[in-house]
């Protein structure tokens, strides 16, 4: 009976969804969508390079695993269903048996273990398939990937530009794959195959009319046009050369929002979860001490920022995770302007004014090139760090490895940073904040930041699958990083995506760094 | 000889009444516009100096609204930058590393446009082949590409940045220099001064160089203005002294909002170009006073 009328309903939803599917979008084919972009990628190889730049072409010939939707639920890609074991340590991917790669040859389990070990081997992020210990492929369209512990990011690990599936016969020859000639050539199984590369202007990309979904993708081809500056890429979209683009600067991005014609949404960016922050190298005084860096985060007037800075277009973000994600603690310690605690934690801390109204001298590192685009945080720190008598003086490198290699080595006293959190805790968020991660390499735990219950927190966090479990314990995490603040979190990068109103674009949390097979246009360009 | 001696007192009699530099002097001060830019330089000056010793304000203090315009709130005379910083302070305090900067840069320029210059030109040879090779190098690097690769190899500070600008503009004060060398060390007091057995170093010092000296100082004096105009395009590349308030410095940080304000750009644009202007019309009014060939023109 119960089943029966949980059929009913089932039957009664569907008829109802198609219902509204038929009456508000009927998926138009055909048509061409021309993306703009300011950045070059190194190749096209989303296996072994990470960034912005690869993952959009690179997802587009490359198919993944899973998918995943705005709301970080699972759907089925490559994979047409997966299973957990009981213990968690082991998951079994079914994969659809119709999916051939762009030469024709059909994927097989032994390309996802191909895929993923290289991967692991390869990727700069080391978390992500860090627990697997070996795939197996008991027929060719089983993978049943073995791990050493349960890892709760491996489903978020094997979606979007994270887990390109490479064809074994092609990557396989023995050369090393970060260098490998078909970067630059790729074939996959996605939606689109590479029809012409010409490094540092445009990659072509057509339909492939033999993809494992029928019917998709229902453009004809995609155009990635590379152009050299943000000022380019805003008057291309601005007059309609370009149909869709992602931009980052507070004036472009107010200026297309008032063009006609064009959406601009910060949506589609809870993937990568860019963070701006201040990072104190903990190691060294004054910074060492946990009042002097409270009273740095009580200078700042984050309405400031946001609206005066960041003209209103970024989001405000006051913790380790992004505030869009499920385990953002909303009720961790947060920090605003008050003067008189700021004075009276450094008075406290040992670092009285002099008759000059200076308490100490204090060095800022700044993101070679990128100052205006971030906002000038810097320079306004400065204006209101000598309100509780700081000195700060800025130091700029000359160029992105000069910085990088003084914040790796620990040569910094603060620095402004931008960490992205890459989907899961586990991928983007714990390598700031574990002690075992202080590397001389950036992006690390370069503040040297020390505590042992936080390192308990992650490795738990970090190998329970239970969702609720695990944000109970960031939860925790960030009462304590949020009280210590071995960085101090200032605002998400206002990454924006930017696309004719006419083209029907699903925004996942990776946006457009996922399969774009479900893009139409609605009305002929 | 002693017809010389007697010779002597009347012979430097004379030029007391009508001395070079006096008669320079009362031609710059006949020149009206040069003595237009000496008063507006003065006055620059004046102004400079009371905001290094005289003012107080702290040029990083944020005294209102951002982008205020000026006027709009008492107190606030020429509005406020993109922090909401006055303007006013800023003008008052970045005004003299400006002017360190012009005035190091040019100095710099001079040294080793009058060293390399004198050299190439008072010995010939290959002592000129080498140095003028040197100094057609020097030329032909675009200079503000050059100064900006310099200025971004040794992190900016005032000092980098003087440097810089010293390094990428001594080749025509060198080209000048050994112009003025050329032509003067055939002069008969040259010939003179040898026939005596003066050493290369006093002929240099004492003889030939005295007499180049007018044109040189001309041509300092308008390196001044291009070193600032210098310094203002190497800030507004992002590449000025990031701790060092300087009129470049603010223009550069506040270009972004040059569309919703014009202010923050325009009041430091125009403290420049008075001061070059001023810096200018000197060094005409000065090339004139000492070119009496020009002057009826």
């Amino acid at each position: 009976m119960l089943m029966k009328r949980r059929t009913l309903f089932g039957a009664l939803a569907s008829v109802l969804a198609l219902g509204i599917g038929l009456a508000t979008a009927q998926p138009r084919t055909g048509g061409e969508m021309v993306i703009v972009s300011g950045e070059n990628p190194r190749h096209l190889n989303p296996a072994v390079q990470s960034g912005v730049a690869t993952a959009v072409p690179g997802t587009q010939i490359f198919a993944s695993p899973l998918r995943v939707d705005e709301n970080w639920n699972f759907h089925p890609y490559l994979a047409q269903s997966w299973d957990w074991s009981d213990d968690g340590l082991s998951l079994t991917l079914n994969l659809v048996d119709n999916a051939v790669f762009h030469d024709g040859v059909p994927v097989t389990s032994a390309d996802v273990a191909f895929s993923i070990m290289t991967i692991k081997a390869n990727h700069p992020f080391q978390t992500m398939f860090g627990p697997v210990e070996a795939v197996d492929t008991p027929d060719p369209h089983t993978a049943i990937i073995r791990l050493s512990a349960p890892h709760p990011a491996l489903l978020l690990a094997l979606t979007g530009a994270l887990c390109p599936i490479i064809p074994q016969h092609v990557y396989g020859d023995g050369q090393d794959v970060r260098d490998h000639p078909a970067n630059n050539a790729p074939v996959g199984s996605g939606p689109f195959r590479l029809a012409e590369y010409r490094p540092g202007e445009q990659i072509t990309l057509e339909r492939f009319d033999d993809f494992f979904i029928d019917g998709r993708p229902y453009l004809d081809g995609i155009t990635i046009r590379i152009v050299r500056d943000a000022a380019s890429v805003t008057l291309s979209l601005e007059s309609g050369e370009a149909d869709a683009g992602i931009i980052t600067d507070a004036s472009a991005i107010t200026r297309l929002g008032a063009t006609d014609g064009l959406t601009v949404t910060p949506r589609g960016f809870e993937g990568i979860g860019p963070i701006q922050w201040l990072a104190f190298n903990t190691r060294v005084a004054p910074l060492d001490d946990v009042r002097v860096r409270q009273a740095i985060a009580y200078s700042m007037d984050r309405d400031f920022i946001l609206n005066a800075l960041m003209r209103g277009v970024a989001a405000s973000q006051q913790g380790p995770i992004i505030e869009s994600s499920p385990f953002f603690n909303p009720d961790m310690p947060s920090y605003n302007l008050d003067l008189d605690r700021a004075n009276a934690l450094l008075d406290e801390a040992g670092y009285p004014r002099d008759a000059d109204g200076n308490r100490f001298t204090i060095t800022m590192d700044t993101i070679p090139g990128r100052d205006s685009a971030l906002g000038n945080v810097p320079e306004y720190l400065r204006s209101q760090l000598r309100e509780v008598g700081i000195n700060v003086e800025l130091r700029t490198s000359p160029d992105f490895p000069t910085w990088a290699g003084r914040l790796a080595s620990g040569d910094f006293q603060m620095s402004m940073d931008v960490v992205f959190n890459w989907g899961d805790p586990v991928i983007g968020v714990h390598r700031t904040y574990l002690s075992s991660n202080i590397r001389p390499v950036i992006w690390s735990n370069t503040q040297g930041y020390v505590n042992a219950r936080v390192d308990e927190l992650l490795a738990e966090a970090g190998s329970t699958l239970d969702t609720d479990a695990r944000r109970a314990l960031y939860a925790e995490f960030q009462d304590i990083v949020g009280a210590e603040l071995p960085v101090y979190w200032i605002n998400a990068l206002p990454y924006h995506h930017v696309f004719d109103d006419r083209i029907e674009l699903p925004l996942s949390i990776w946006g457009m760094m996922q399969s774009m097979d479900e893009v139409y246009w609605t009305e002929d360009r | 000889m002693a017809r010389i001696h007697t010779a002597k007192p009347t012979a430097t009699k004379t030029p007391e009444a009508i001395s070079p530099m006096g008669e320079a002097w009362g031609q710059f001060l006949r020149n009206r516009p040069a003595v237009f830019g000496l008063v507006l330089l003065a006055a620059i000056v004046a102004f400079v100096l009371y905001g290094r010793y005289g003012f107080a304000g702290d040029p990083y203090r944020i005294v209102w609204g951002p982008l205020t315009a000026p006027g709009v709130r008492e107190g606030v005379y020429l509005g406020t930058d993109f922090l909401g910083r006055d303007l006013l302070t800023g003008l008052l305090k970045g005004g003299a590393p400006t002017l360190a900067v012009g005035i190091s840069a040019a100095f710099l320029t001079v040294v080793i446009g009058i060293a390399v210059g004198a050299l190439a030109g008072f010995f010939g040879g290959w002592m000129d082949d080498l140095l003028m090779r040197l100094t057609e190098f020097f030329q032909v690097l675009p200079a503000l590409l050059f100064a900006m690769v310099l200025v971004t190899l040794f992190s900016p500070s005032l000092f980098t940045i003087s440097f810089a600008i010293g390094i990428v503009s001594w080749p025509p004060t060198a080209r000048l220099t050994r112009a003025e060398f050329l032509r003067i060390r055939e002069l008969e007091y040259v010939t003179a001064a040898r026939s005596i057995g003066a050493s290369n170093r006093r002929i240099i010092w004492r003889v030939i160089l005295p007499n180049a000296l007018p044109p040189l100082i001309v041509s300092a004096t308008l390196t001044v203005g291009v070193a600032i105009l210098f310094e203002a395009g190497l800030s507004f590349l992002g590449l000025g002294d990031p701790n060092t308030i300087s009129w470049g410095l603010m223009i550069g940080q506040n270009r972004g909002y040059l569309l919703e304000a014009w202010w923050p750009v325009a009041i430091p644009g125009i403290a420049i170009f008075l001061t070059v202007f001023a810096v200018s019309l000197v060094g005409d009014g000065l090339n004139d006073a000492f070119n009496p060939k020009l002057r009826s023109r």
